[in-house]
């Protein structure tokens, strides 16, 4: 069987975190991610950030986030599935809005 | 895009960063075949539908700014390539993207199969695209 390939359509890794990070920081932050899909970029700032609340509005890419949570152990992210005008108005506030992808 | 743009900056602290990347509306995907000699320039990709829904994201943004929710802090454009070994796998790329995908202007990808049969050893298919990464301040 041939070997599975390595083929992506997005950004290296670390390519989109290096962009964001010369206009903010992450370590550290409270972070709200809109659109994350399958967790692809979350992944790769969850570690530093403080909290990740993270919305997509397909149940798909939800599941697959989760399911790629658990494996990594990472305790700091909340998935939920839909839209960001779900989130209550009021709340504790976010340091950072991520709007990655989301269109 | 407004209402999330909105309802995300209600929840934000002041001074905090609304960021927004997307693909890049006017640097196209590009792609070539890299050869030992150069670089052979094969088609730019289409995708009007996508056009439409990235003019809509820009103009979300310049009116949280212009509602005075926000302020403009940056923009920074980047480039990225991917290379890959055969025609295949540029297939299984464009697949990648969610949809709508690009697509090959007329006749341009019977092109790339064309001077892909002629390429000399050691060529690759590169593909070349671009990001735009938009920073918003909270007021």
């Amino acid at each position: 069987m041939a070997a599975a390939l390595d083929i992506s359509a997005y950004p290296p890794d670390g390519m989109e975190i290096r962009l964001i990070e010369r206009f903010t920081t992450l370590r550290g932050r409270r972070i709200l991610e809109v659109g994350c899909g399958d967790g692809r970029l979350t992944f790769q700032y969850a570690l530093a950030a403080r909290e990740v609340l993270a919305f997509d509005p397909d149940r798909a890419s939800i599941e697959d986030a989760l399911d790629e949570q658990a494996r990594l152990g990472i305790q700091n992210v909340a998935f939920r599935l839909g839209s960001v005008e779900r989130l209550p108005a009021r709340g504790a506030p976010f340091d950072v809005a991520l709007f990655s992808w989301s269109l | 895009m407004v209402h999330a743009l909105r309802r995300a900056g209600q929840r934000m602290q002041p001074g905090g960063s609304l960021i927004s990347i997307r693909p890049h509306r006017t640097w196209r995907p590009s792609v070539a075949i890299i050869t030992p000699a150069g670089r052979v320039p094969i088609a730019q990709l289409n995708n009007s539908a996508f056009d439409r829904r990235l003019s809509s994201a820009e103009a979300a943004l310049a009116r949280v700014v212009a509602e005075g929710r926000f302020t403009l802090a940056g923009v920074r454009n980047h480039r990225y390539r991917a290379r890959l070994d055969n025609p295949s796998q540029l297939r299984t790329y464009l697949e990648l993207i969610a949809a709508p995908r690009p697509r090959f202007p007329a006749g341009r990808r019977a092109h790339l199969l064309e001077i892909w049969r002629s390429r000399p050893r050691g060529s690759k298919i590169e593909i070349a695209e671009s990001i735009v990464v938009t920073a918003l301040r909270r007021r």
